[in-house]
């Protein structure tokens, strides 16, 4: 009789410490991601004296004022304007264009429709595109224009991929069905497919956005001219100016940082779907 | 079968694909290739300078030519314990978190959401996070090691230790996927083998090598692939958060300096795109090399699996 209940309270046990063990384990990481943003909070609302009295002591002076002064003196309502129309512009041309590659791919519906996606999904093996691209800009007359800038945006194999792997889902039996109605190719791919593959097209335009949104290497290389930078390049210019002075920076990278995290969590569904598209079927 | 219409209608897709994929040649797969062509020239980042053919010349200079090719050799050295650091802590800690958000847990969800969202907030505001985050002067670590009777410069510090906060940013900000995908992965592990187990009387351990890590197979390719090949390319966290700094550069970045001029102390290259071009092959056949080495590895494992 106590050898049954012995045997069944030890696992038991191990199950309470192991949950112990997890909390602790989580909450010790959770600070490794909350103290760095804890801490951004806390010095935007500093002024510069009492940061360099005491950098990490609480705000209790709220200086609100720093983001009023970051917002005046960074010019970034043009900068997130200009970031706005490259990730805009540049996901509506190749989420459109994308839609008619990666039907006739998933259906077979041209010739070497395999080789084709084979040149997809190699894409992250190929080596980097970085000097002839800028050559090939260079030699068109776009460099520090933002037409050249928005192009170098037009394509994303991982988004093509995404694409064509939901599409395969479509039952075949849908395009006979439509084609005998008299639905022409281009009406049926446009407004069937499309509609039909929603939230992959959801998840590509928010992945590929936000890596237009966050880019920070091509706006360096590529725009020279300060009206045309997007809030990235921004951003830097800004803390090589006020980067001595820690909450003006702090505020203007909360301001920048609290939309992206709102954003985060409307998106969360999309932007988790398309990370982890093909990681399981491997 | 094509079901709308012969003749010239069977035109109709291949015209609607064309620009999709005249995006791609002209953007992407065309200067991908193009950069063995140029790695053979003397071309620079000025417009209308004549380019010139120099044979090897570009990857005889970057391998073997004095100082500079022993600076090339230890960032490539440099690029690969930064890759293997990376891709081993963020891959184990990415599975460990993974496993204990699996569990019915309260607050699991705010977990998996305060883990993941670095990797939306990208380079710039990571790194300046983490630069304040490691201010020197009485920035809270500098006053946890104070307490210690420690003090440290971190990113304005000695080489490596800079270079060490480098990676544990990078981790930090990129855990996040790892941890996603591996989640995705346990979700598609049936509950009936954890049962099944349980009543063989296995305990966790065994549990974990019987069935979650042969199970989780998809997931563990993925992750070690994206995290290996990530960890080659990235380097825009070193632009943010120590510059392009002597004893502290990567392959990516040195790419990037020696193609598009960038001064290091008293050294200012020049617009050397050919020489870039040179490197950059460097890096594919590093990346084409490592990649396809360890999907060798996981393929064969893989059958040892199943077979």
């Amino acid at each position: 009789m106590s050898a049954v209940a012995n045997a069944t309270s030890r696992p038991r046990r191990n199950v309470v410490w192991g949950k112990i063990g997890s909390y602790v384990f989580l909450f010790v990481l959770a600070a490794i991601y909350l103290g760095p943003l804890l801490m951004l909070v806390n010095t935007s609302l500093k002024t510069t004296r009492t940061f360099n009295r005491n950098a990490t002591a609480p705000a209790v002076e709220m200086n609100f004022g720093n983001f009023a002064e970051a917002w005046e003196k960074a010019n970034f309502p043009q900068y997130l304007l200009n970031s706005a129309l490259y990730a805009t512009t540049a996901t509506a041309i190749f989420v459109v264009t994308s839609v008619f590659v990666a039907f006739p791919i998933a259906r077979g519906y041209v010739r070497y429709a395999g080789l084709l996606f084979t040149l997809y999904v190699i894409a992250l093996f190929l080596p980097p595109a970085l000097i002839p691209q800028f050559q090939l800009i260079l030699r068109l007359g776009l460099y520090n224009n933002p037409i050249g800038y928005i192009l170098l945006f037009i394509v994303n194999p991982i988004g093509m991929v995404i694409l064509v792997n939901y599409m395969k889902t479509i039952p075949r039996e849908l395009d006979e069905a439509a084609a005998l109605d008299g639905c022409g190719y281009f009406r049926f791919v446009w407004s069937i497919v499309v509609p039909l593959i929603r939230p992959a097209i959801a998840t590509v335009v928010v992945l590929h956005a936000i890596g237009i949104w966050n880019e920070l290497i091509l706006p360096t290389i590529y725009l020279t001219n300060k009206d045309y930078y997007p809030i990235t390049r921004g951003l830097i210019v800004f803390q090589g100016v006020y980067g001595s002075n820690w909450p003006l920076l702090a505020a203007a990278v909360l301001m920048l940082t609290l939309p992206m995290v709102v954003l985060f969590l409307v998106l969360q569904r999309y932007i988790v779907s398309g990370l982890t598209a093909g990681a399981v079927k491997g | 079968m094509y079901h709308f219409g012969r003749g010239r209608a069977r035109w109709v897709p291949y015209l609607l694909l064309l620009p999709g994929v005249l995006a791609y040649f002209i953007m992407a797969v065309g200067p991908s290739l193009a950069t063995t062509v140029f790695s053979f020239t003397d071309a620079s980042g000025l417009p209308n300078a004549p380019v010139n053919w120099v044979g090897l010349d570009n990857y005889e200079e970057f391998l073997f030519l004095g100082q500079a090719a022993r600076d090339n050799l230890n960032a490539v050295g440099r690029t690969l314990v930064f890759c293997f650091f990376v891709t081993t802590i963020q891959f184990a800690l990415g599975l460990v978190v993974a496993i204990i958000l699996n569990q019915k847990l309260r607050g699991r969800n705010f977990f998996r959401t305060l883990y993941f969202m670095p990797v939306i907030l990208g380079a710039v505001i990571q790194g300046l996070i983490w630069t304040l985050f490691l201010y020197p002067l009485g920035g809270p670590l500098a006053q946890i090691l104070g307490t210690f009777g420690l003090r440290s410069e971190f990113l304005g510090g000695p080489p490596t230790e800079a270079f060490a906060w480098v990676i544990v940013v990078q981790i930090w900000a990129n855990m996040g996927v790892t941890m996603i995908i591996f989640l995705a992965g346990l979700q598609t592990i049936s509950e009936e083998y954890y049962e099944a187990a349980r009543i063989d009387g296995a305990n966790a351990w065994q549990v974990f090598t019987n069935v979650t890590w042969p199970l989780l197979t998809p997931s563990v390719n993925t992750n070690l692939l994206l995290n290996i090949i990530g960890s080659l390319q990235a380097w825009q966290l070193f632009l943010v958060l120590i510059g392009y700094r002597n004893g502290t550069q990567v392959l990516g970045y040195l790419i990037y300096a020696t193609g598009f001029g960038q001064t290091s102390g008293s050294v200012t290259s020049s617009f050397r795109q050919g020489y870039a071009a040179a490197a950059s092959i460097v890096m594919f056949v590093m990346v084409l090399v490592i990649g396809l080495t360890v999907q060798y590895f996981l393929r064969r494992r893989e059958e040892r699996l199943v077979g």
